[in-house]
Formats: structure tokens, sequence, C-alpha cells
């Protein structure tokens, strides 16, 4: 498996500026033919408490749990877990982790039909349960679905400490079916989990999610993957962020590795190509001094596949300092973004009507000049877009639910810019 | 860069030889003169931290940049040229090159600017200096008799003045430099989309010497001067700029000199260059005198003919060896304020019936 870090940046500053910025983008040509050379696990997790009854969502689920059952490759390790007021292991026996194969997967799609919705929203007991199956196989690429159409309904800080506990363990991509569910929550669990968060508004859909999803997760090839980010004394780093395909802030996650140098976590890796944007703080230099503000390592436990320099260059060229980098400019934009539709969904909800049309108006100037059409799409349901040009739009009347929080969800999908700076 | 050659190393390499027998020089490739140590940890310029200086070239502990070995070159040929590159005061790394071969009674010599502009412009001027002066060594005296097995070209010989024998050396010129273009236009498909988005692109200017005959050219506005033994020195090239074409014109010169785009090149070497045509001339000297090689970072400082005659000749009077004087003309520009990168070179040319070096004749 062989990667490369190519570093997007102006990398002239203007005197006394001491902030320098960078588009890594990270691209994996994923493992020999696409193929794992290491093992995988799968847990799916299904909520089954008493309101998946309506609308046919148990139903639905079943079907989605089934289809995802089968597209696991064979030799991929697989449970199955109902979610109610406890963790219970639906599929194989409490406590194992079946072997993909024919023969299990038909045990698998009958026990699923067992599933019934008569319980209560315990996230944490699932995904403690899950943390405990996962444990058994270590060095494995682990991945996990998590669905469910509520709130959570354990005491306060519960899911917060099981998450601190069990972090970074496995990937978890949070999947919410109708609106009654917190974007908030789901967002948590992603985010600490290093997953995803998406809204699937009919239950119809859900089996084409699950299935997008465990073709995404088959397609890893390598397990954990670390961005190693060297400073220079007296310099800091400001944040890491991925920018795309979504905006996910890792500044927070970093783990001291020797002097003057921390780890982030980057997750699992099959073929793909991800971007992220580091700031730096560093001294200000002199006319013509040179600094490397960050080394940046793609590391795999203690194996370095690439790296790549984000430099810092003092001039008192106007010209070469006043030039904006494309790539950091976008992601810029798209992180904005991100946070506008946010600040601009909480304005609303706490009836504070100005602010949240002045956080949508420039969100839907940002998604307009970025070229970031599904975004705009999804603003165009929560407000009226009068001229996106200059970011006027009117909040609509009547929002269905699903609506805002699709847009809530998908505010953090980012859109690539074109290369060629 | 430097080769110095004995009067066995020509007859060596066209044999295949990697060294010289007669002196042990290594005839591939070139000896790198003035190069900081890059295999021991150095310690760091900038924040004194000892054996801090990582392999990348930065300091493991405050990240300065510890230097490039393109930073400061000198080349020493001795009494048959001199040349120096410097970083100068502004510009964060050296985008200059050059390239000094002496022989007996023989110089090759290469001057490149790499232009700001372009992604990558050292790489652009590196590759076009090595590439021209390796293609400068095939460059024959036209007073010598050809190599053996090539009885067309022995009727062309004996006079000593004859421009014929230098026009030779132009054509040699000609073909060092287009060897050069094709080699910076192919840094454009390396498979940086930077590079291809920016093409590295450079100016060049070379010269051959053989004996009294000088061949050079040019693209772009790196200048030959030649200085005889009294008078003002007389710039050879025409900058290729936008100043220089405007003026030929009929602009105004202190208008056109005075406008921004004064100094905009017109042409160069790099991908977007489209066919180069070099600019190629040639002359057989009656009277000792140097031609002097320089990129703007120099002349710059010293636009007007008669004050960089009289900085020149001060530097060569001034200093004991061509080197020195070298060295003195970048210090210059430096203290002139070292705007850009400055590269200078000093090759001595003598007329063929000047047996003693101080012998004037006028």
């Amino acid at each position: 498996m062989s990667y490369t870090a190519e570093t997007f940046q102006n990398e002239y500053l203007a005197l006394g500026a001491s902030e320098v910025n960078a588009i890594v983008t990270v691209t994996s040509t994923g493992g020999d033919g696409g193929r794992r050379s290491g093992g995988a696990t799968e847990i799916i997790i299904v909520d089954a408490s008493g309101s998946m009854q309506a609308e046919g969502r148990i139903g639905a689920a079943r079907q989605a749990a089934k289809a995802a059952v089968e597209c696991l490759d064979d030799g991929v390790h697989f449970a199955i877990i109902a979610g109610v007021s406890t963790a219970q292991q639906l599929f194989p026996d409490p406590g194992q982790l079946a072997v993909a194969s024919p023969q299990t997967r038909a045990a698998a799609s009958h026990a699923i039909d067992r599933l019934q919705a008569n319980g209560g929203t315990a996230m944490g007991a699932w995904l403690l349960l899950a943390a405990q199956l996962f444990e058994q196989r270590p060095g494995d690429i682990k991945h996990a679905i998590l669905l469910t159409d509520g709130d959570n309904g354990e005491r306060h800080g519960y899911l917060d400490s099981v998450l601190n506990q069990i972090k970074e363990k496995f990937i978890c991509d949070c999947r919410g079916v109708g609106a009654n569910w917190k974007v908030s929550e789901l967002r948590k669990i992603a985010d600490s989990m290093l997953g995803t968060v998406d809204i699937v508004a009919r239950p119809t859909e859900l089996t084409a999610s699950f299935q997008q999803m465990i073709t995404a997760a088959m397609g890893k090839t390598a397990a954990d993957v670390q961005l190693k980010v060297w400073t220079p004394v007296n310099s800091t780093v400001r944040f890491v962020k991925q920018v795309e395909p979504q905006v996910a802030d890792l500044t927070g996650k970093r783990v001291e590795d020797g002097p003057r140098a921390g780890r982030y976590p980057l997750g699992s890796w099959g073929q793909e190509s991800r971007d992220y944007h580091i700031c730096v703080d560093v001294p200000a230099g002199a006319a013509g001094d040179e600094m490397l503000a960050a080394r940046v390592h793609i590391m795999e436990g203690d194996t370095e596949h690439a790296r790549g320099l984000i430099r810092a260059v003092w001039t008192d060229d106007t010209a070469l300092s006043t030039r904006i980098n494309r790539q950091v400019a976008h992601y810029t934009g798209q992180a904005e973004l991100a946070d506008a539709i946010q600040a601009g969904i909480a304005a609303r909800e706490a009836g504070d009507e100005r602010t949240a049309t002045i956080k949508f108006g420039r969100a839907a100037q940002l998604a307009h000049a970025s070229g970031n059409k599904a975004t705009e799409d999804l603003l165009s349901k929560v407000v009226e877009i009068e001229d996106a040009v200059t970011g006027t739009v009117r909040l609509r009347r009547k929002v269905a639910a699903e609506d805002e929080m699709a847009l809530d969800t998908r505010s953090t999908k980012t859109v690539r810019v074109g290369r060629g700076q | 860069m430097i080769v110095t050659e004995c009067t066995a190393c020509e007859d060596e390499r066209a044999a295949g030889a990697t060294f010289c027998e007669v002196c042990g020089r290594k005839l591939a490739g070139t000896v790198e003169v003035e190069a900081p140590a890059a295999d021991g940890k150095q310690e760091c310029a900038h924040c004194g931290a000892a054996g801090s200086v990582g392999e990348d070239g930065y300091c493991q502990e405050c990240g300065m940049m510890a230097g490039r070995s393109r930073d400061h070159l000198e080349a020493d040929g001795g009494v048959a040229g001199a040349a120096v590159s410097d970083r100068g005061r502004r510009h964060h790394r050296n985008e200059d090159a050059m390239w000094l071969a002496v022989g007996v009674d023989a110089a090759d010599v290469v001057v490149s600017d790499g232009v700001s502009a372009s992604y990558d412009p050292d790489a652009a001027s590196d590759i076009a200096v090595r590439t021209a002066g390796e293609l400068l060594a095939g460059a024959r005296h036209p007073d010598q008799p050809p190599p053996a097995g090539n009885p067309d070209e022995t009727a062309d010989l004996e006079g000593l003045e004859q421009p014929v024998g230098a026009v030779g050396l132009a054509g040699s010129v000609a073909h060092a430099i287009a060897g050069a273009a094709a080699a910076v236009a192919s840094l454009a498909h390396t498979g940086d989309p930077r590079r291809a988005a920016a093409n590295p692109a450079c100016t060049i200017v070379a010269a051959a010497v053989r004996g009294p005959h000088v061949g050079y050219g040019w693209v772009g506005d790196s200048r030959i001067y030649w200085l005889g033994p009294d008078g003002v020195a007389q710039q050879l090239t025409e900058d290729d700029s936008w100043a220089t074409h405007v003026i030929a014109l009929g602009v105004d010169p202190v208008t056109a000199m005075n406008d921004p785009k004064a100094h905009a090149i017109t042409a160069w070497l790099g991908a977007d260059a489209g066919p180069v045509a070099p600019r190629v001339r040639s002359f057989t000297a009656t009277e000792p005198g140097h031609l002097v090689l320089c990129s703007d970072g120099l002349w710059n400082y010293l636009p007007d003919p008669a004050d960089f005659t009289r900085v020149v000749r001060d530097c060569l009077d001034g200093a004991t060896t061509l080197l020195g004087a070298a060295r003195a003309l970048t210090a210059y520009a430096n203290a002139a304020g070292g705007a850009d990168n400055i590269t200078v070179a000093l090759v001595p040319v003598r007329p063929v019936n000047d047996l003693e070096p101080e012998t004037t004749e006028v």
C-alpha cells in the first residue's frame, strides 16, 4: 500500500506574519489489487426500541441489516447487536463473533427475523458491547454501523464517559431514521469514533444506506493510519482539520509523540484521497528567512508511508505574500460554510431569527461561490435564497424537520477544489 | 561547478575514461566547490543548537533553513576564470546557477537566472547550466586541427584573425543553448501539477572561449560584457526585455526604463517559451581583456556602462586573483542591497600574439 502527501500553500509570509496555513492532500493507492492483507470485523447495531414500530421502521431495519450481511466479504468477522435498554447480542451467540460464509450469512438472516421493537434506547451500552467484541480482534480493520430513531435514554453523562473510554478503538458510522433523533448526539458519537453521521429520512432508504456503508468499509485495507506533525520550538499547532470529503476537526485528538511532535488519528484507509488543513503559529522571521513550520508524516504504527513539508518564507515582496493559495482559501470557506449552517440552525432553534438569517445568508453565499451545489440545494429547503451572490435569504415559515436535519448532518460535506496552482 | 583540465583530459574523455590517467581528475560529472558538508550534522546558524540540522536542511529545533549549498557557490579556475553565485540579501534561496570549465587556453562558462514567477526556477537554472556546460565541452578550438578522420574540416584554419574560426564557436554555443532549452522545457512534465501550471523557466547566457576566439549567446536578460585593456566595457548582449524592445521601437530610454514592465523578459527557456531562438555571436580578441558574465542581480546596480566599468576594474585591480575579484563584485551588489540573486563570472581572453600577459597592445 503506498501513500503520497502533497502540500498546497503560499509559503510566502509578510514581515511580522506568524500564521502558516497549508492543505495536505493524502492519497493512498489501497492494498495490492484493493485487497486487505489483514482481517476485518464488522458489527451492526440496530435500534430495537419501541418507537421503531412506527412507519414500518423495524421492518425496513431488518431488511437493511440483512442486506448489510449479504455485502460482507467471506472471512470477515461480524456480529449483530439489538439495541434496547441494554445491549443484546442478536447474532451469533453472546460474546462470539461469526466468520462470514454462506452458512453464517443465512443463520444471521434468520436471527434478524427475530428482531422485535420493544425496548429503550441505550447507545452507551450498545457501543460498549461492540467495543468488547472488537477487543477479540486486535489488528483488524474495525467498523460498526449504529442505527437509531430516537434520543439516548441513558443517564446524562454516561454516553460521554463510554465514548471517552472507547474513542478511536473502532470506526462507527451513525445513521438516524425518521426525524425524532438528535443530530448533535449522533454527531458526537461519529466525531469521537472517526465516522460519519447522516439522516435516512424514509425507512425504505435504509437498505441502500447500509449497503453503501458496508461496501465502503469492505474497501478499507489499512486499519489505523495516523498523521504525525512535527513543529519547531516556540511553535504551536493551531488546528488540524480534515476538510475533504467532510470537515472533521482533529485538533483535540492529538497524542504527543516525542519532542515537538504529535499524532492525529486518520482512521482506516482504502484506495482514497483526503485533504487536511493544518494551521501552525510560528515566531515571525526576518526577510529572506526560510523556516520549516511543520513536517507531516503519514504513519502506520512505526512505519512512515509519506511525508510533506510545510514551509514559511518571509518576504517584503507583497506580490508574493498576498498571493492567495486556492486550496487554503477554498477549504477555509468550506469550514466556514459548515460553521455558518450549524450556527444558523442553533439560532433558529433559539428563536433568534435575525442571527439565523445572517448565518444562513452567509452559508448560501459560501456554498454558491465554492460550487457546493449539494449544500446549496439543502439550504434552499430551509431558506428562500433570493440572491446567493450577496447572501440575501429569507427564512421559510414551514420547514420539514427532515430537511433541517439533512442540512445539519450534511453541512460538513465539502467539495474539492480544482487542482492546478 | 568547475572542471579544471590538464592537456590530456580531452583525449582521455574522448577515449571514454571516467578519470584522466594523467592528472587523475574525474571526467564524468563535475566537481562541486564550496558546498557545505551535507553528510555530518551541522550546528544551526540561527539558534545555535549543536548537530541539529536534519537531512532536509532544516534545524530540528527552531525549524530554520540551515542554508542550502547553493546559497553561496564559488568556482575557481585560477588564472583561467572564476565565478561566484550568491543568494543576495532579500531572496530566500539562490535561483541563479553557473557553470565554469577551464582547460588549457579554453574556458566554457554559463550563467542562468531562474524566473521567480515560475515554479521551481532553481531547478530550471540548474539543469540549464549543466546541460549547456556539458554540450560546450564539445566545442572545438578553431585553430587546432580537428580530430583525425574528419577530412572535411581541415581547410578552415591558419588565419589567426579569421572570423570563420570564432563563427564555429557561435554554432557550438547555439547548440548548447538549444540543448539547455529542451532540458528546461522537460521539467514541466515531471508529473508535478504545479510545475505543469507554472513551468520552471530561466534565462541563459553562455560563452565558449578557445584561444583568442569567443563564441557567445543568450536568451533573456543575463549579460556578457567585454572589458578591454582600457575604455568603457562593452555590453555584448542585448537584453530580451520589454524595455530593450520598446527602446528599439523608438521609445525614450528613460521613460522605458522607468516603466514597471521594464525588466519583464520577452524570451526565456521553459515549456511555455515556444521555439527558442538564442542570439549567438562571436569575435576574436585582438587585445587582452575579460569576459564578464552576470545576472541582473549585479547589473541592476550598475546600469550605466561607465559605472560598471569602474567597479569591475576596481575589483580586478583590488584583488590578487580572479576569484577575489568575482567575490568583490558579489559583495558590491550585496552592499548595494542584494535585492536579487547575484552571479558573476570572469574569464580572461588573450589575443594569440600576446605572449607576455602584462604586455598591452592597442
